[in-house]
């Protein structure tokens, strides 16, 4: 679909385990995906190599388009994987006296965190993990502050200097200073900082940094509040380093954008923000946020998001535009308090191995995965048991000899053998029904799950449109939407890069959270109603100079800021806030601040939970305030072209082939995607195959290819 | 279908392997061949030549003798007598029931109130190894906590017969 000039625009790279790709996009919203092996060592040369490789699909170097490019996004495992592989900085911990064993008795939940339903169960699979500071490391304090942030001790000054000197006599890196309610009262934890400067200055030691609680993640739970501390020091700092060094390597090939990274948010930060633990956490939010934008663009106010990789299917919902965020995600089960886009996973991917469970002779799924390996239809990946690909191989629904363009060829009768030996021979039927019965026990799984989630938002399917994306979500989208009668079903032609594309959607946006924990009651007067006003908005005001701070750094002045202030509230007495959305125009009027704020309330409330189940008479909890605040930036756009007849040109279809389908094995048109035209109808049973991804149209269903290259698959329910 | 080589389970006797390793195998599928290779290894630890027909405890087993009898055998080659016989009472039995007796094993403080629970220790008569521990009210009866229907288990749970030949 290239013929014109091309000016690159902006530059998403995605730097996974193995391999960094890059997505690049021009001013027409044309874009080319580009791949490279990832370089640990040093992750600006796979950088590099793979912008280099996306930049010869359009036949240009390195010189004559960076100097074009308006943004650029980066993303990437390396802070995972070195929290992962316990890689990070010797770092020091200073806590209360009392809670120095923190990190060896975690949160009990640390010990299954990521586990499927059945080893959470059975408490012998429990397993603590090993601490990212190691117990000589982490020192207490005498000294406390209480729930309501008032100094019932005072701080023990001579404990802390002794701690400093023990601490730098190990020679950490940094020290990490997290005390019981510093979000209440950052008195304390701000003293140990200053005393730790004293002590490092007597001793004619260079300044080590010194990490407040209080100052980068000032909300409830004192573990969760250490942990991403922790991870700040631990595993973001030195990845600054390494995303310098790429932001450098940019600047050397002409590159004048400033490079940043997705942060759990839901927003883009500089490489230089000082909560960097955030984009650690940002991995699957890229579609999310992707979503989202093509939400404003076409006009979809609620989208269900679903993608299917090679180890999990991911659902999120996006409703009257917005996704929603949870505050305490985890990763390499590690709890966090940081804001995160709420996404629901389930351990069911495209490589999930299958077996039958010798005990009841029933298919099992997962919750295990072959991941880049594909399955026992590739030889040299050296897997053995099934998996959902293999099945996939067998039905003739993907095409082994094209299958990632033709990179690696797959062995059909490999996987005919396995799927027949494993799964048809013990259940004692014929291999194509086996292979079909996986299949729809996985869409059944995938339908479930989406279905659970909408329905248990209190919402329905009718009043969503179904996005999928991901590698493996356009040829299963059909099985796991059958019967389900969303309003639309829309599968983005690029959906193997849809992620990547996410990332290059996002905001630039900083966001704060603050714990705040004020009540209003229902017998409280006008001067009660005042402070608590005055409170919560010196708060957002808090919060809103942090914003600016951040953003002062990449030379964005706050007259280019906009804010979007928020509260978290519950009814008092109940348990789980809601994140209620607030006008910035709150100006002087007090009163009408507060009305907004309850008003919000009960009807995030009512949407949430129901009409009826609203209950003002308890009176309101305001728990914690939010600050976004964001900057405008290139962003990239749809593709638009006319829309031409819905008969496919004939160059786009290819050698049919027979799918099994219903019990029956019956001939498919098959077509390249490239070769389609916006407008062209494609009626089932047809596959649409490009070199990442494949799409099943099932028989008595179309999918048109509207404007923006997005498929609208038809529902079939009634 | 789940299989491991000897080696494997040699390891996992041994505690040798490593957690994620350890941790896959508690969450698959169990090994159907898991009894026959357990009981192959451990009758390659023992140093005796009976047939260890199941494990009671790391250096405990029921064995077939040559003479047909089925006997409680500890590692150490000592004998209890009849599988279906309280082999506790047979043993050299240590008794924790004082402050004093609990201290040496227990920091101050962390211990049971021995007026309330006492320690039972049933070591080996032949070579004193600790075959067992259990934490009961003084008073408390020495019962045979673990006696094991083991004809039904051979006959209706493995299809075999019972006695098993020898191997």
């Amino acid at each position: 679909m290239l013929e014109k000039a091309l000016i690159p625009q902006i530059l998403a790279i995605d730097a996974g385990g193995t391999m960094t790709d890059t997505f690049l996009i021009d001013q027409d919203g044309n874009f080319v995906v580009g791949k490279a092996q990832t370089t640990p060592h040093d992750e600006s040369i796979g950088f590099i190599q793979s912008a280099k490789d996306a930049l010869n699909y359009w036949d240009l170097g390195l010189d004559a388009s960076f100097p074009h490019l308006k943004t650029g996004i980066y993303s990437g495992t390396a802070m995972l994987n070195r929290l992962l592989e316990r890689k990070g900085r010797e770092v020091g911990v200073i806590v209360s006296g009392g809670m120095e064993d923190y990190l060896r008795t975690e949160r009990a939940i640390q010990t299954y965190l990521g586990y499927p339903f059945s080893d959470r169960l059975h408490v012998i699979t429990h397993h603590h993990n090993e601490p990212l500071v190691p117990r000589e490391r982490i020192l207490g304090v005498r000294g406390r502050i209480d729930l309501f942030g008032r100094e019932i001790i005072p701080l023990y000054e001579g404990d802390v200097r002794d701690a400093v000197h023990r601490l730098v006599d190990h020679d950490v890196a940094s020290i990490v200073v997290c005390l019981l309610f510093s979000y209440k009262n950052k008195d304390h934890e701000r003293r140990v900082r200053e005393i730790g400067q004293e002590v490092m200055a007597e001793r004619g030691v260079a300044e080590k940094p010194i990490y407040l609680s209080s100052e980068l993640y000032p909300t409830r739970q004192d573990f969760p509040r250490l942990n991403s501390t922790i991870m700040e020091a631990y595993a973001a700092e030195p990845s600054r380093e390494t995303l310098q060094v790429v932001q450098e390597v940019c600047r050397q090939a002409g590159g004048r954008f400033e490079l940043r990274i997705m942060a759990s948010h839901g927003g883009t930060i500089s490489i230089n923000a000082r909560e960097l633990a955030r984009t650690m956490i940002s991995g699957p939010i890229g579609g999310v946020v992707g979503s989202k934008f093509l939400s404003e663009r076409i006009d979809v106010p609620n989208i269900a998001c679903t993608d299917i990789g090679g180890t999990s299917f991911d659902i999120a919902l996006i409703t009257d535009g917005e996704f929603s965020t949870k505050h305490a995600p985890d990763i390499g089960r590690i709890l966090l308090n940081m804001p995160m886009v709420r996404i629901d996973s389930v351990g069911s991917g495209t490589g999930s191995y299958v077996r039958v469970n010798p005990i009841t002779n029933r298919i099992e799924i997962g919750p295990d995965s072959a991941g880049a390996m594909i399955g026992v239809s590739w030889p040299e990946g050296g897997v053995e048991t099934v998996t959902i690909t293999d099945c996939n191989i067998v039905l003739g629904y993907l095409n082994p000899d094209y299958f990632l363009g033709g990179d690696i060829t797959l062995s059909r009768e490999r996987a005919i053998d396995a799927v027949r030996a494993q799964i048809a021979d013990p259940l004692g039927i014929d291999v194509y029904q086996a292979a079909a019965g996986v299949l729809e026990l996985f869409e059944d799984q995938l339908k479930n799950s989406l279905l659970g989630l909408i329905l248990g938002k209190g919402y329905t399917p009718e009043s969503y449109t179904l996005l999928c994306y991901g590698g493996g979500g356009p040829l299963h989208v059909a099985g796991y939407s059958q019967g389900l009668a969303f309003d639309d079903i829309l599968v983005p032609a690029w959906a193997p890069g849809f992620s990547a594309f996410g990332c290059a959607c996002g905001e630039y946006a900083y966001r704060y959270d603050k714990t705040l924990d004020m009540a209003l009651l229902p017998g409280d007067g006008a001067d009660k109603r005042r402070a608590v006003a005055e409170a919560i908005i010196a708060a957002w005001d808090e919060l809103k100079e942090q914003v600016n701070a951040e953003f002062k750094k990449s030379g964005v002045r706050p007259e280019a800021v906009s804010y979007r202030p928020a509260a978290r509230m519950l009814y008092y007495g109940q348990l789980n806030d809601l994140e209620v959305p607030v006008d910035d125009g709150y100006g002087s009027n007090l009163e009408k601040m507060l009305d907004g704020l309850y008003d919000g309330f009960e009807a995030e409330y009512g949407k949430m939970y129901g009409l009826a189940a609203r209950t003002p008479q308890f009176g309101y909890m305001v728990t914690a305030v939010v600050m976004t605040g964001s900057t405008p930036v290139e962003k990239p756009e749809l593709p638009n072209e006319a829309e031409e007849g819905p008969a496919p040109p004939t160059a786009a279809l290819k050698a049919g082939r027979n799918i099994y389908a219903d019990g029956q094995w019956v001939p498919a048109q098959i077509l390249d995607l490239q070769r389609l035209r916006p407008g062209n109808v494609i009626e089932g049973p047809a596959i649409v195959e490009s070199p990442a991804s494949t799409m099943l149209v099932p028989a008595g269903r179309t999918a048109r290819l509207d404007r923006h290259s997005i498929f609208h698959l038809t529902t079939d329910a009634a | 279908m789940t299989v491991y080589d000897k080696a494997t389970i040699e390891e996992l006797y041994r505690g040798t392997l490593p957690w994620p390793q350890l941790k896959q195998m508690m969450s698959a599928f169990k090994d159907v061949e898991r009894f026959d290779t357990f009981l192959a290894v451990l009758q390659e630890q023992v140093p005796w030549d009976d047939q260890v027909l199941l494990p009671l405890g790391p250096k405990l087993f029921i064995v077939l003798k040559d003479d047909g009898s089925i006997v409680t055998k500890s590692m150490s080659g000592h004998e209890f007598g009849d599988y279906r016989e309280n082999w506790k009472l047979k043993a050299r039995i240590a008794v924790r029931d004082t402050d004093e007796k609990m201290q040496e094993i227990y920091p101050r403080w962390m211990h049971a109130d021995p007026a309330w629970m006492e320690l039972r220790e049933y070591y080996d008569p032949l070579d004193g190894s600790l075959l067992e521990v259990e934490a009961v009210p003084p008073g408390y009866p020495i019962v045979h906590s673990f006696e094991p229907y083991l004809e039904g288990f051979y006959t209706e749970w493995l299809g075999r017969e019972f006695p098993p030949k020898r191997a």
